[in-house]
Order: structure tokens, then sequence, then C-alpha cells
């Protein structure tokens, strides 16, 4: 919801502090704030009090209880006047869907540009100005938070003088042209306001308006609908249709079915005002008036459920702030929510209203009673599998849990592809071993095999089961295919279902084994150091031999080489060494990789001259 | 031999699992695959609420659709049904396991993560208490400079509900607020679709991404790096 300060600003005789600060208040006592641009603020109204605060007058509230400044006037404390009805409006509703409204005849508007004022702040919110009528019941709406709608009355039929307005179920497959010229067609879940004599579609009730009965230049006279409707049921309309509105985004958080007298009242004012319209009657559709029940807590409930020690008068204050009226019966205090305040049903409501407003920050962090540590055996028995293997040279993987085919079908897959969740572990191990095969030299260094595994879910008709799997490949195709054999003694521990290939194994865990196979294992915790990114460019292999003097380190000549390659050397490794005739041959592997760049063959021959340069040109040693 | 290496999701458990452990926390595991009730219904997430979407929240086809769980919370609620059928009066557990969200991916959204969620239940357990083992979490895992502080917000499952940010303090970096997970003291309506009497136990219960703090921590910049198979990721971390 965005907002304006300017607007704000006309709840309050005190100038309001800057954007910035009410940005602030907000912040740690009542809501989010998404963006700050100018004298702008977007709200992030959450469901539970989007009843109320999708409106300038619920966010003005919220300042006056947090910066504790009295507002001039609350629009929804001022008695509404009443008005006389008429005979010539009839509004019959299905109680199902309208819990109420309210309708009346405005006659002789003038519709055309809206005033300086009203255009401005409607700009200032990112609305655009359309004419006075439209934008008065924007204003209303954005003000109080009640959305309405206006049609021109020469569209629709009277029958002896009388308008029927019929809010009533959709019929499968009726056409609706909205507003914006776009047609939909609705389904019997749906409601809409309809012209019983003429027969006209006007609205998709509480939704969006429609053309052919939308108020133009030449409109004179209006049917006025200021309404309240199941919240349900407008959230599932709008979700089939794709039309998320104002509207229907006030309407589905529910706001109080006694707002639609209020908007009614501001709605009439303006239109006196603005367009010269007067009204000729209102007529109220209101089956079952809703009363607020009282809440009643304690200074003691509160402060349990918080751990804090706030005094009565403290909580009495954070209450009166909020505009929470409540009387105190003994221990308890008993509030009478203001019918707006849907969201302050049971005593923990009134907890967090009393925290917010005083302040989390009041609340001093205290540790929970020590008590021992739980066996966490099953966790133990997981991490002592995860040891084991990495002490024999495994390294772990997580791969995704969507799967081209499986047992499990998704109704809606991220990917159309990926649509089952993944039977088993052993067809992501086979790409991860492939890809792994790709990059080991980059990363492990010259190694004859890579060696993965994975603990995870897999789904399968016989349910979810926790797998592990492992797997191994050699990088070099001179070599016999890999046989899994040191892995065996946990295969045998918790295999219930041995399945693989030379290359990968899928073992089920049992959670009982699991147990006892922890009980007293400490995981070893090496501690999670700084990450360093790998580049996405390839990395180029080129191989160095030398002969040295005898004594001579391996580090020496790595220290060398580093010195003389540079930074496009990610890895160096020494994967050959051997002495003869009182001298020492090096072999190293270099991995030379850019971050921004794929490597020229020019940059890898001028760093490979310059380290054999380097080795060359030291006494007693020999590129071989 | 060369030693292999533990996904950075493992390491960073086995240093959750420690600190909490310490605290009183066991780890608890629940199914990935969950029933309406232990992921949205018990929780008292209504049935026409936002989170049920079919943007957010993946279904299976199947003649009872069931959900991918959107939040290890599914496995809290369960453990707290056990304490309600066991008769304990005092429970705390974490849960650090996947979950799965419909949304599009970028470079902080995955439709697969982890979550570390977590709660503490008793006669009187507090929101000064989740501040403190907030506090006590956050030093021992990040760094003493690390602070908590909590801002209001709404979720079904708990009444209040509070934001949680973190201060971090990156080494040779200024030091910034950071948003961290949702948390709240349990809602009265959880503790009684578990079994279990509002007036007699009550509690809070966190969740966040498990992914974040590892990326906060050791400066991963990108939360797509985790489930993807690649060692180069998970060589990619000094210890």
């Amino acid at each position: 919801m965005k907002v304006s300060r300017t607007w704000l600003q006309k709840y309050f005789d005190t100038e309001l502090p800057s954007a910035e600060e009410l940005a602030h208040a907000l912040t740690f006592h009542a809501f989010e704030i998404e963006e700050i641009e100018g004298n702008m603020l977007d709200v992030k109204v959450l469901p539970d009090r989007a009843c109320y605060a999708l409106s300038h007058r619920g966010i003005a509230k919220e300042i006056a209880a947090i910066l504790n400044i009295p507002m001039k006037a609350d629009p929804l404390r001022e008695a509404v006047p009443s008005v006389s009805t008429t005979e010539n409006l009839v509004v019959t509703a299905d109680p199902e869907y309208v819990r109420r409204h309210t309708g009346a005849l405005v006659r002789g508007v003038k519709v055309g540009p809206s005033p300086e004022w009203l255009r401005s702040a409607l700009e200032a919110v990112g609305q655009r100005s359309i004419n006075n009528v439209v934008d008065i019941s924007n204003y209303v709406m954005l003000d109080i938070g009640q959305p309405s709608g206006a049609f021109d009355l020469a569209k629709l039929k009277p029958e002896n003088g009388v308008y029927k307005i019929d809010i009533r179920r959709a019929a499968q497959g009726e056409k609706f042209l909205a507003l914006t010229g776009e047609t939909y067609e609705l389904s019997d879940t749906m409601f809409v306001f309809s012209d019983a004599v003429g027969g006209l579609v006007m609205d998709v009730a509480g939704v969006k308006g429609g053309k052919e009965s939308g108020v133009t230049e030449a409109t004179t006279d209006l049917f006025l609908s200021v309404g309240n409707y199941d919240g349900t049921l407008i959230r599932r309309t709008a979700q089939k249709l794709h039309l998320f509105t104002d509207a229907s985004s006030r309407f589905q958080n529910r706001p109080s079915p006694e707002l639609t007298a209020y908007g009614m009242r501001d709605i009439l004012a303006l239109l006196a005002e603005v367009t010269g319209g007067t009204v000729e009657g209102v007529v109220d559709f209101y089956p079952s008036p809703v009363s607020m029940p009282a809440v009643s807590s304690t200074p003691e409930f509160v402060n349990k459920k918080l751990g804090t020690s706030f005094n009565a008068l403290d909580i009495l204050g954070a209450l009166t702030r909020l505009g929470l009226s409540h009387t105190k019966e003994g221990e308890s205090v008993v509030v009478m929510p203001p019918f707006e305040r849907g969201d302050v049903v049971i005593p923990e409501d009134l907890v967090e209203e009393v925290g917010r407003i005083i302040g989390y920050e009041e609340v001093t962090p205290v540790p929970l009673p020590g008590i021992p540590a739980p066996a966490q055996l099953k966790y133990r028995g997981i991490e002592r599998v995860r040891d084991l293997l990495v002490a024999r040279g495994f390294t772990e993987i997580s791969t995704p849990s969507f799967a081209v085919n499986g047992d499990i079908l998704l109704s809606n897959p991220l990917q159309e592809d990926k649509p089952y969740l993944r039977p088993n572990l052993r067809v992501n191990m086979e790409v991860a071993l492939a890809r792994a095969v790709n990059v080991a030299p980059r990363v492990l260094g010259p190694v004859s095999e890579v060696k993965l595994f994975e603990v995870g879910t897999i789904f399968t008709k016989e349910g979810e089961k926790m797998a592990l799997a492992v797997g191994r490949k050699a990088i070099s195709r001179k070599k016999s295919p890999v046989i899994v054999d040191n892995v065996d003694e946990f295969m045998g521990l918790f295999a219930s279902n041995v399945a693989g290939t030379d290359e990968v194994q899928e073992v089920l865990f049992a959670d009982a084994d699991l147990e006892s196979f922890g009980a007293g294992y400490e995981p070893k915790n090496p501690g999670l150091g700084k990450f360093e990114a790998f580049s996405v460019y390839p990395f180029a292999l080129r191989d160095v031999a030398v002969w040295t003097p005898e004594g001579t380190t391996e580090d020496t000549v790595a220290g060398m080489i580093r010195e003389a390659s540079g930074s496009l050397l990610v890895r160096l490794d020494c994967f050959d060494s051997f002495a003869k005739e009182g001298r020492v041959s090096y072999a190293f592997r270099l991995v030379l990789e850019a971050n921004d760049h794929t490597l020229t063959d020019t940059e890898l021959t001028d760093v490979m001259g310059k380290v054999t340069k380097a080795l060359q040109e030291t006494s007693g040693y020999e590129v071989r | 031999m060369h030693e292999g290496k533990i996904h950075p999701i493992t390491a960073a458990t086995r240093d959750i699992a420690d600190i909490f452990g310490r605290m009183g926390f066991s780890i608890e595991y629940g199914p990935e695959l969950e029933d309406d009730w232990h992921n949205f219904t018990a929780l008292n997430i209504p049935v026409d609420h936002p989170a049920r979407d079919m943007q957010d929240t993946f279904w299976t086809k199947e003649d009872t659709p069931r959900v991918p769980r959107t939040h290890t919370t599914a496995v809290s609620i369960r453990c707290l049904e056990k304490m309600a059928k066991e008769g304990l009066t005092s429970y705390r557990a974490i849960s650090p396991a996947k979950v799965f969200r419909n949304e599009r991916t970028d470079l902080t959204h995955e439709a697969q993560f982890y979550q570390l969620d977590g709660f503490a239940v008793g006669p009187d357990v507090t929101l000064a208490h989740l501040k403190g083992t907030f506090e006590t979490f956050f030093r021992e895992f990040l760094g003493p400079e690390a602070k908590v502080r909590f801002r209001p917000s709404f979720f079904g499952f708990t009444e209040p509900s509070v934001e949680v940010d973190l201060w971090f303090q990156p080494e040779g970096k200024e030091g910034r607020w950071l948003e961290y997970c949702g948390a709240g003291m349990l809602h009265p309506n959880v503790i009684r679709n578990a079994g279990l009497d509002p007036e007699k136990v009550q509690g809070f219960a966190w969740g966040g991404g498990l992914e974040r703090l590892i990326m906060i921590k050791s400066g991963v910049p990108d939360v797509r790096m985790f489930h993807n198979g690649d060692i180069r990721f998970v060589h990619g971390f000094s210890e």
C-alpha cells in the first residue's frame, strides 16, 4: 500500500516527522516498508492487518499510536449522518456472497477533471486521475479502505421509475466486458451486479466494473455501490480471472461490513462538493449486522508470553494509544475492539498489540533454562556414515529432487521436463560423476578417479525413503572399470536393498540401524570457512618437469613456478618426483584460469614460457 | 589417501546441531512429502490462505494431493503431536532439512532449499527466551558481534509474530542488519491442533533458510549453487 506523508498529514495538527522517520517508526512497530520515494512510503501490509490498514486512515492510526501523537479527527469514530432512503432503487443480493451492500442514487453530477487537490493526492501514491467521479471513489478507498463503484444510471433500465439491481451468481459462460475493454468469461462460482430489468451485467461484484455501465463525460445520474463481499469467494474469482484489483485485494482481507456506511458518507460528501451531485436516497442491504466480541486479558498473561515485566500502566497505555477502548475488571483488562479491527480476537492478539507498540527492543533476551543435551541418535548415525565416506576420499554432493521419470508426479512442476519427484539418487549421481570428471583437475588435482556420495530422500510408490548413493568414476579411459570395494562395510550395515552399476551404488537407510550406529558418535566439525567462487570460464592444464640439484625441496620449485606464472595460476600439483644420479626430478601440473575470459593459446604459451625461463635460468635446474 | 569433503549444508548443520544441542534441542526429521494437515491446516493456515496457491506450493497429482513440504514447521507440529501423545511437558527441537517452494529462481531464491526450523515448548517458554536463544546461536555461529532484533510480522502459526534481523559484521567490512527469519509464539490453535493444552504449555517457533546463513557466513553469492551436484562448489569452502 502506497501512502503519502502529505495525505497522512491531514490527520494530524502537529507536523509529522520525515518520511524516513515515519518508515523507521512503522518498521519497528507495525509494518515493513518496501520503498521510500520522496514523500511516498510503500507499506507492506500483511493479511492480518489488511482489514484496517490498507488505507491512509489505518496507517495514520498506527503512526498516532507509535509516536503517541493525537489524531486531529478519526473518520471512523465520527457519526454517520442518516440519509433518507428512496423507493426508486431496489437492491437484491445473495447473502452467501454479499455481507452488506449500501447503494445510492445520485442526481445531477457534472463529470469532468478532478480539482487539483484530488488529482495530486492520487498522483502522489502512483494513481492516475480519470475523472472526478472515479477519482472520488478511489480517494475514499485509499483514505479509509472502502472500495466502491459508480455506474451511469442512464445505461440501466428502470421499471416504472424504479432501478432494480440484482447481485447474483453468474451463469456459467456468461460474458463480461470490463472497463479496460477486455472480455471475461465468467463461471457460476462468481457473482455479478446485473440490471434486473435491462439484463446488463454491470460489474464482477467487488472485483471489476463493466464498460457498458461505466461513468463517462455524458453521465449525470449515478448508481453508487458500496459493498462488502465474502473474502474467500472474492479471492477465488480474482484468481480465476487473473484480475487482482485494489478492490479485490481489500475485500479478500475481510474489512468490516460496518465500513460501507462510512464509505458512502464520504463519497456522497465529496460528490456534492466536487461534482455538484445530490443524493436521492440510500438503500442498505445488511442481513446480519456484525458485532465485535470483547477480548480480555491480564498484565500477567501479557508478561508471561513476552517474558517481560511491563506494568499495568504500560500495557493500558499501549491499548489506549491504539484506540482499543477497555475497562478493568479486577485483574482483567476487557478490550472492546473497534469494528475495523477484525484482527483483535484472542488474548494473544492483545499481547502482540502491547508488545509491538511498547517495542520488541524492550524484550530482554533470556537464555532457556539448562537441560541435558539430547541424544540426537539418528543425526549422529547419518553423520557417522558421512564421515566414513569422507575419510575414504568421497566428496558429498546435493542434487535436485525433481526428476524426468519417477512414481510421484507433480501437478504443477517447476520445469515441464522434470515433473516427478526423484525415485532414486542414481540418475543424478551419474550426471554429477560425469561433471566431476571434467572439473577434477581443477578441484581435486591429479587424481585417477572421482568419488562422490549423496544422502537424500527418494520418493517411490511404496513411500519416501532416505537413501545413500555412492559413485566412483575413473578419469583416465585407459584404466579398467572401477569396482566399488572399500565402502562395502557400511553397505552391509544399512542395505535393505542395493541396486547399482560398477560406478554407482545406492542403498536405503533403516532408521533403527542408524540410531544404534550413531550412539556415542561425535561428528567431525571442520567448521565452515570462506567460500571462493570458481570461474565460469574453462581452465587449462599444463605440465612441467624439471631436474633440480639434490636436496631441492618440492616447495622451493613450487614457489618459483607460482611466482613466474602470476595470477592465472589457480592450482599447482606435484604429481611425480624421483631422485637419480645426484639429481631430483619434479613434475608439476599447472591449472590456469581467468575469472573473466577463456584463456587464449597466446596467454598460455606466455605463462609457460615464463615458467620455463625461470626454472631454466636457475643454476643446476634443467627443464625436461 | 586424499580426504573427501562434506557438503557445506552438512558442515553448517553440524555446527548448528552442536550449538542447539548444548541448549537442549534435539534434531528431528519428518517426511518431505507432507499431508495438508501437517503442512497447512494444523498450522492455522486457513483453507484460502495465499500460501496454498499454486504459485507458491507444489502439489502431487494424486487422489489426495500431497505437498512437498513448504516449511519444516511441518516437522515441528509432528513433534508437538508426539509431545501430546507421550504426555511430555517440554520439548525443544530443530529440523534442518529440505523444503520446496514453487517460485521463480534467482540469486537468492531456489525452488528447493533447506530450512532451519525449530521450537521450544514448555510451561513458561517466552518470547524473551526466543531472543536469548537466537543471541546465543548467532554469536556462536557467526561471531561474538552478532546481535538480533525483532520486528512485528504475521504468520498464521504464531501470535505474536516477529521478523528476526541479525547484525553481522563480515571480516574487514562494515556491519549491517540482515533479514533472517520469521518467528513468534506458537498460536494457541496450533498447540490445540497438536492435542496440547495452550493453558498449560506455550512456546516459540521459528523458520529460516539454512543456505542464507551459509551465504552470510561464508560469502556465497548465489543460492542456486547449493544443490546442483557440482563438486567445485563443495570444494570452494575453506575449513
